[in-house]
């Protein structure tokens, strides 16, 4: 019992990881129509901001994480008014191409900057609560599962309830409808991208202590909030949470309950789920703001 | 958006493209500027010397395997300074050369790789070719040199299979992966140690080296409980550790490569999964791993090609604590096994090229095989498939913070802590 206990509390953690990972992207994708193909390096960006301020100054993750969403927002800002808003009307492709170029551009500066070398922040919130001889929760899984939900909570009720979350819901639905009944666009999208980069970097900030940070550390997890989001529904803060649930319960069953190869099983897991939710509910498994196959507009 | 589906599929095509590129691309060049207080590798005089030994090297300057493509790089511009500044350049004959190293960044991707060696050799006429690091990227590059008959000779590629294949010109200075665990688990072994587990990621060499120490636990009268596999970039290995955890061994064996190592210590912290022993094939000898995982990395014991402790010298470079300080003046920074393995590939080559007083592939294969030096990185003689079976592997274990060496026996220098504690 403790065993299956244990792979909750797993395949949990994990999810919670997934979640604050994920967010930032699924609503960029949703509102917008960009698929950022940066996303990792965002993370990783707020990755290496918490590694110096825990480096630097000895500021823990946690602490430094709510600095590291202010710092990412300007950033963010920065990037959609220099970038994404000169191309945010034209194909999907160029968008595309462009978030590409961004992702080995923030690489190559990362690498420049620090080296190639893997760093770590410190947390004191570490360890394991143990809970019976062969049951123990993960502490600083534990609490970046806490600020995820947190996150998640705070953004579904932005979205919903405030006339700027209104406005980003109403532009991601109809973009000309929008615009008629005089929501600022331009606005919308600036704020929907500085705030998602935001997100994405205090997500950098909370694994900083959970994986090696390096420039390169990217791409896989484009990968997986890429899989998640098309899965769950694109701009779905619910079905993000949702959505990293369902496979961080998944990928952990399948680790813990298959020999041998369970891991590499729990890998492949979140890609078979992408293809199911592609052909056979492409607005996702929680309806999320359009569809894959939407158009941008 | 008018083609909606392609865009997606053309996304998942470019953050999987990204995994193993960076951008640096084509970035050529003849050899850095060191870091530390040395001179420099770069100011050669060539025009100094009778003419040049080109030689040619891919390595990771970005991707997976940028900070062992980095360390190996320094290994190689160590000999490169070293040889002409120091050493006098190569003596062929009456003649002297200098020795000239082209890199390449082959962006930690196994195909970049080869396509960069191909072109090392039809573009840039190397005479011979030095190793790029992992076994998966040796592995390519190798067949590549092989098929145009030109010697590589490699310290940071280490998996069984590449040497199965019957090559002519691929030598290997390092302990063969099978290998790597070998003194640590007869060291265990001599402790008492009954049950282990091992978790290695499926790629060429953890999986030669999982294999390896497979043979080696068995060969001890020690019981494999479990062997697990994961994929490359894992981010998660609680499973794993809870597995472990729930069969309680005496050791746990994880093979792969540096990230893994920070991920298997958290797990077991996390899930309190404390086996006797901890031995990881790689990350326990990196300084810097110790640093960033602190008191959570202490007793956990790993493989080591070389250290500076090590009582090995020769008439190169002097002993392993003469070459440690020379690297550390040269580069600012202690040298770590992928970096002596580096230098350890290019002084071979150099004696061999010696040996033969020519660059004529023959020739110095020849001088290759019948090569019996003492280095300071240890003994070098290959056997008929190009591997140094001279130099065993050592094993390090982190006690107080300190990187010690802890078997076999000849290298130690403290007693191996088991249990951990």
């Amino acid at each position: 019992m403790s065993y299956f206990a244990q792979a909750l509390i797993n395949g949990v953690a994990l999810g919670g990881m997934y979640t604050i990972l994920v967010l930032g992207f699924s609503v960029i994708w949703g509102v917008m129509g960009v698929i950022n193909l940066a996303h990792g390096e965002f993370v990783m960006v707020g990755a290496y901001l918490a590694w110096m301020a825990s480096d630097f100054w000895d500021v823990d993750p946690f602490v430094s994480a709510p600095v590291v969403f202010c710092v990412m927002v300007l950033f963010g800002y920065l990037v959609q008014r220099l970038l994404v808003n000169r191309i945010i009307n034209r194909s999907s492709l160029v968008s595309l191409l462009v978030m590409f170029g961004v992702s080995i551009i923030l690489q190559s500066v990362m690498k420049v900057s620090f080296s190639a070398d893997f760093r770590l922040a410190n947390t004191d919130l570490d360890g394991a609560w143990r809970l019976a001889d062969r049951l123990t929760i993960p502490v600083t899984r534990f609490w970046v599962l806490v600020v995820a939900v947190g996150v998640t909570v705070a953004l579904s009720l932005f979205l919903g309830r405030s006339r700027l979350g209104k406005s980003i819901r109403a532009a991601a639905q109809n973009r000309e409808a929008a615009r008629i009944v005089g929501v600022d666009i331009d606005k919308v999208y600036a704020v929907t991208f500085a705030l998602c980069i935001g997100l994405t970097g205090v997500a950098g900030a909370l694994i900083s202590p959970l994986l090696a940070v390096q420039p390169f550390q990217g791409p896989p997890l484009t990968l997986k909030a890429f899989a998640i989001t098309a899965m769950a529904g694109l701009g779905s803060v619910r079905g993000a949470l949702g959505g990293a649930m369902v496979l961080g319960l998944v990928e952990a069953m399948l680790a813990l309950y298959v020999d041998r190869i369970g891991t590499n099983l729990a890998v492949v897991a979140s890609f078979v789920l992408l293809v199911a939710a592609l052909v056979l509910r492409p607005q996702g498994i929680f309806k999320g703001l359009r569809h894959v196959d939407a158009t941008s507009t | 958006m008018r083609k909606p589906v392609r865009a997606v599929g053309l996304a998942l095509c470019l953050a999987a493209a990204t995994a193993g590129c960076a951008g640096d691309g084509d970035d050529r060049a003849g050899a850095t500027t060191p870091v530390g207080d040395g001179g420099g590798v770069g100011d050669v005089d060539y025009r100094a010397f009778d003419g040049t030994v080109r030689i040619g090297a891919a390595l990771s300057e970005t991707g997976k395997y940028a900070v062992e493509g980095k360390d190996s790089r320094q290994g190689y511009d160590t000999w490169v300074r070293w040889v002409n500044e120091d050493y006098g350049g190569i003596r062929i004959g009456e003649d002297r050369y200098a020795a000239e190293i082209i890199y390449y960044d082959d962006e930690s991707d196994a195909d970049t790789a080869a396509n960069l060696v191909q072109r090392l050799i039809d573009s840039d006429g190397v005479d011979f070719l030095l190793g790029p690091y992992s076994s998966g990227l040796t592995t390519g590059t190798s067949a590549i040199a092989e098929a145009n008959g030109v010697i590589m000779v490699e310290g940071n590629g280490t998996s069984d299979t590449m040497f199965e294949r019957g090559f002519q010109n691929l030598f290997l200075v390092a302990t063969i992966a099978s290998d790597y665990t070998r003194s640590a688990v007869e060291a265990l072994a001599v402790r008492g140690v009954r049950t282990a587990v091992i978790a290695h990621e499926d790629t060429t060499f953890p999986t030669s080296v999982a294999a390896g120490a497979r043979r080696h636990l068995e060969a001890n009268g020690i019981e494999v409980l479990a062997v697990e596999t994961y994929p490359k970039d894992i981010q998660d290995v609680s499973a794993i550790m809870t597995k472990f955890r729930n069969l309680d061994p005496d050791v746990f064996v994880g093979g792969g490569h540096y990230n893994d190592a920070v991920l298997f210590v958290n797990a077991a912290d996390e899930l309190g999964f404390e086996p006797d022993a901890m031995l990881i094939t790689v990350g326990p000898s990196n300084p810097r791993l110790v640093e960033q995982l602190d008191d959570d990395v202490e007793g956990v014991l790993g493989p080591t090609q070389w250290e500076a402790t090590m009582a090995y010298a020769g008439d190169w470079f002097g002993s392993a604590a003469d070459y440690a300080a020379y690297y550390q003046w040269l580069w600012g920074e202690p040298p770590v096994y992928q970096a002596a393995s580096a230098t350890a590939s290019a002084l071979a080559l150099h004696l061999a090229i010696e040996a033969a007083g020519s660059t004529e592939t023959d020739e110095v294969r020849q001088a290759l095989r019948a090569l019996r030096a003492d280095t300071f990185y240890g003994p070098i003689a290959f056997d008929e498939r190009g591997v140094n079976i001279a130099k065993p592997m050592g094993t390090i274990q982190v006690q107080d913070g300190e990187i010690l060496v802890v078997a076999p026996d000849a290298a130690a220098v403290a007693a191996l802590v088991y249990p951990r504690g």
